[in-house]
């Protein structure tokens, strides 16, 4: 049910009671704040950026593409 | 050149020109690239098929785009496509089992009731996690299976909303929300293994155990 909470699915009602409930609850607090910490984690771990050969390959395939078909239209 | 993209793009309702509609395309589907590779990189674990999957459904995406409306949710659709790319072309070829796990609803609804738990150095353990090198994450990310880790990825990376998620990998929020449960748990475990080999925290923590009501 955190889960809801921590991702912002939740409705104003809803938040309101959980929320509640964590200023309530040290140990529910703490585990929030391990799930918090996890969802942080692989949110800056897993950036990635793409060789720059990719990005040149696929602009490249795009335009051909497109000429490609532009002279079946002619 | 596959025949289908250029087929695809064959009529142009919108009244572009081929080239007006690449360079549409570019301009808007292109930023995405490396959040693409990134989500690739999950999926196929090598940076190899990585590229050749993200080229692939950059391509379909292409061929595809006459249909996609404008100003409805481009990143969504991108994603869509390339897990369902990666479905069709690579899962198939790999040798290892479907990892599915099982997608039960109601053992997410067992779960969601557990787990208050009273390890005294929860918020010491947070900090400790935070400390592990993404190299580590990353690996511990990898032994998940593969339709948990790619519900956590693209609600923790991606930043998806459950419906999101739900249209991308194609299943019921039910299945996204157990999935999301599950894998979480797994990472969550496998993270505090890592944590505790580098020495971050200490083995013997709360070696009652029993306090995990």
């Amino acid at each position: 049910m955190v889960y809801g909470f921590l991702d912002g699915e939740m409705d104003d009602e809803g938040r309101r009671q959980i929320a509640q409930h964590l200023d309530e609850c040290g140990p529910c607090l703490q585990q929030y704040g391990l799930e918090q910490a996890v969802k942080a984690l692989v949110h800056r771990s897993c950036a990635c950026n793409a060789p720059e050969t990719l990005r040149v390959q696929i602009v490249t395939r795009i335009r051909q593409v497109s000429v490609t078909y532009y002279q079946r239209e002619q | 050149m596959d025949d289908d993209v250029i087929e695809t793009a064959a009529a142009l309702p919108s009244g572009e020109s081929p080239e007006e509609l690449s360079a549409r395309f570019e301009r808007d589907a292109m930023p995405y690239l490396d959040q693409l590779y990134g989500a690739a990189m999950r999926m196929t674990r090598n940076p190899a098929d990585a590229e050749d999957l993200v080229q692939e459904t950059y391509l379909k995406a292409f061929g595809a785009f006459t249909t996609f409306t404008e100003g409805t949710n481009l990143k969504a659709w991108l994603f869509r496509i390339l897990t369902n790319t990666y479905i069709n072309a690579y899962r198939k070829k790999q040798r290892q089992p479907y990892q599915t796990g099982t997608d039960d609803l109601t053992d997410w609804q067992l779960h969601a009731a557990e787990s208050h738990t009273s390890r005294g150095l929860r918020s010491a353990e947070a900090e400790a996690l935070d400390r592990l090198a993404d190299v580590d994450v990353v690996e511990a990310l990898a032994a998940v299976p593969e339709d948990f880790r790619m519900a956590v990825y693209l609600a923790d990376v991606e930043g998806f909303s459950y419906k999101e998620i739900a249209e991308i990998m194609e299943t019921p929020v039910g299945t996204v929300m157990s999935r999301l449960h599950r894998g979480r748990k797994l990472l969550r475990e496998l993270l505090e293994d890592y944590a505790i080999e580098r020495g971050l925290i200490p083995a013997a923590v709360g070696a009652e155990g029993g306090d995990d009501a």
